[in-house]
């Protein structure tokens, strides 16, 4: 982590939720300022500059995803959409309107610091080439090599296996969106969401030693995928 | 709708009059004018006054235009004729009275039915969610109030306030994807890997599985199912809750097998089974067979997201104990 305190804007209305998130990320090593309404969290973004922003999406005066939007228009910061379970379209807009990520309320402490971490890694490692070689648990991705091992063996994959794997190294820790992938995957168009499902799928198959208990390689229901955040 | 129901009528006076060019040379004038009768029967079965009355109406015309001499004319030879086309424009009109209103008494019961059953669900709702949702609030503030007293703060409460507040977050959900699903809103149905909506419910109840052993047997070149992701998850998760609660040891097992169109998943765990009196009745909504905690919500549900998508779910109790449920999903279009 940097050596100045990173920053965090938390726009929720609800007083308890407030409560227990700024002991726990200050507890953590970041500084917090809190928004109760889309006008105020548009506001303290625009003089505080906050690094990373938590974004509940129902607010009292402005829908979260037309704040995300005004914020979109000049600011470049992560931010991490907060909403409810069930509310898979919500995210889907989100990420579509800018969002790096979201949480599912409710969440777990650790779930949050990992997001909030993997937002502002992003966001520095923007401005520098991404690390070459990715590793998590026993999975080894070289990106220079084009080569993938697994528990130290090496793994044959065809070369759309290989590009998202690639494609999700990139964004290790992040959603990255159906949407998103399909564009990577195929640049002209003309597959469809089972085949990205089916690749996925088969994909795992060579990366995880436990296909149904994925430990690398994470569905997010009805949203996309995740790739773990590399080792420390 | 209303259109749609004169069209009908339309189309079985055709098809009606079909069938009487095919019977002319075999049948009696009179024996024609008994499949018009037949032609409004089934109109009027569908429940509309106006269309079956509409019916009448075309049976008489047609029978007087293609079959009554001269025939492909409105002109009528006989008087007889006329006495004809009056009964049978009678016992067409009477037909479709009775058969509408046998109609309306039939779904005014069974609206009866649903009321009286909503009625029923609903307070047996009120009991099992108020049970479900008064336990682990009890635990959460019991362990609360005991740590804001304690001298020292105690890793085993605080654990307990987790995990007891994680149940009541399934519960809510539980609750919303009911309701979601009984005030009709559709599905949103895709092709996906059956391992992928399983790995996700595995993952949501990692911590309520602490450790245990799960052995999932699910073949590499499985068909992929269309399924509301979302919703089929919430289905694997009650059932490893179920499974967790009910069988406190050993390992769980997940099977999925392709069968002609559709697919066979089975949740089994090694517990001590169920009577053979709550095989089916562990599914129905809101009762609880036994004083099992919990029962009573989760299963109902899973019942009512595999019917939506089409499939079945039973409980069997396996061989060498333990007990399995066993679902499944049509294949649909997917391939």
């Amino acid at each position: 982590m940097t050596e100045r305190k990173a920053t965090v804007l938390v726009v929720d209305d609800e007083r308890a939720i407030q409560r227990f998130l700024r002991p726990s990320l200050e507890e953590n090593g970041f500084s917090v300022l809190e928004a109760s309404t889309g006008k105020s969290a548009l506001d303290l973004a625009v003089s505080r500059k906050p690094d990373v922003i938590l974004l509940d999406l129902s607010l009292p005066d402005m829908d979260g995803l037309d704040v995300l939007k005004r914020l979109r228009e000049w600011s470049s910061a992560p931010v991490i959409v907060v909403s409810a379970r069930g509310q898979e379209s919500d995210k889907i807009a989100g990420l579509d309107r800018g969002a790096d990520d979201y949480l599912t309320k409710p969440f777990g402490v650790e779930e949050l610091l990992a997001r909030i971490r993997v937002a502002l890694r992003h966001a520095e490692g923007a401005a520098r080439d991404p690390e070459p070689v990715y590793e998590h648990g026993d999975l080894k991705i070289d990106l220079t090599l084009r080569r993938v091992w697994l528990a130290k063996k090496e793994v044959r994959l065809s070369p759309l296996q290989y590009t998202l794997l690639a494609a999700l190294v990139r964004d290790a820790g992040r959603v990255v969106s159906q949407k998103q992938l399909m564009k990577e995957l195929w640049p002209e168009g003309g597959s469809t969401p089972e085949a990205l499902r089916i690749l996925v799928h088969q994909t795992r198959h060579r990366v995880e030693k436990e296909p149904v208990r994925p430990r690398h390689l994470k569905t997010e229901p009805a949203v996309g995928y995740r790739l773990e955040a590399p080792d420390e | 709708m209303s259109v749609q129901g004169y069209a009908v009528a339309a189309a079985v006076a055709a098809l009606c009059t079909a069938a009487c060019f095919a019977l002319y040379p075999f049948l009696s004038l009179n024996d024609l004018v008994m499949v018009y009768l037949v032609g409004t029967l089934v109109v009027a079965l569908r429940g509309r006054r106006g269309p079956a009355l509409f019916s009448s109406f075309l049976g008489v015309l047609c029978f007087n235009f293609f079959f009554v001499p001269p025939r492909f004319t409105f002109h009528v030879e006989h008087s007889q004729f006329v006495v004809t086309f009056a009964v049978m424009f009678a016992v067409a009109l009477i037909i479709s009275h009775l058969a509408v209103r046998a109609r309306t008494q039939a779904e005014a019961a069974k609206r009866a039915e649903v009321v009286a059953e909503t009625e029923r669900l609903r307070s047996s709702l009120l009991s099992a969610v108020s049970h479900e949702l008064r336990t682990p609030l009890a635990a959460i503030i019991g362990s609360a109030s005991t740590l804001l007293q304690a001298a020292q703060p105690s890793r085993d409460l605080l654990v307990n306030i987790r995990d007891e507040a994680e149940r009541l977050a399934r519960l809510v959900h539980n609750l919303i994807e009911t309701t979601r699903l009984e005030s009709g809103a559709a599905l949103k149905k895709e092709p996906y890997p059956i391992e992928d909506v399983i790995g996700t419910a595995l993952e949501r109840t990692e911590r309520l599985l602490a450790g245990r052993k799960v052995e999932a047997d699910l073949p590499e070149n499985l068909p992929l199912v269309p399924v509301d992701p979302v919703l089929m998850e919430l289905v694997f998760v009650n059932l490893i809750e179920n499974a967790v609660r009910h069988a406190p040891e050993g390992p769980l097992d997940i099977v999925a097998r392709e069968r002609m169109d559709f697919l066979e998943v089975s949740v089994a765990d090694r517990g001590p089974g169920l009577k053979p009196e709550e095989l089916e009745r562990v599914f129905e909504k809101f009762y609880r067979a036994s004083a099992a905690p919990g029962a009573g919500l989760g299963l109902a549900i899973c019942k009512a997201v595999v019917t939506a998508h089409g499939g079945t779910i039973r409980a069997e109790n396996r061989p060498g104990g333990g007990a399995v449920f066993l679902l499944t999903l049509p294949r649909g279009g997917a391939k």
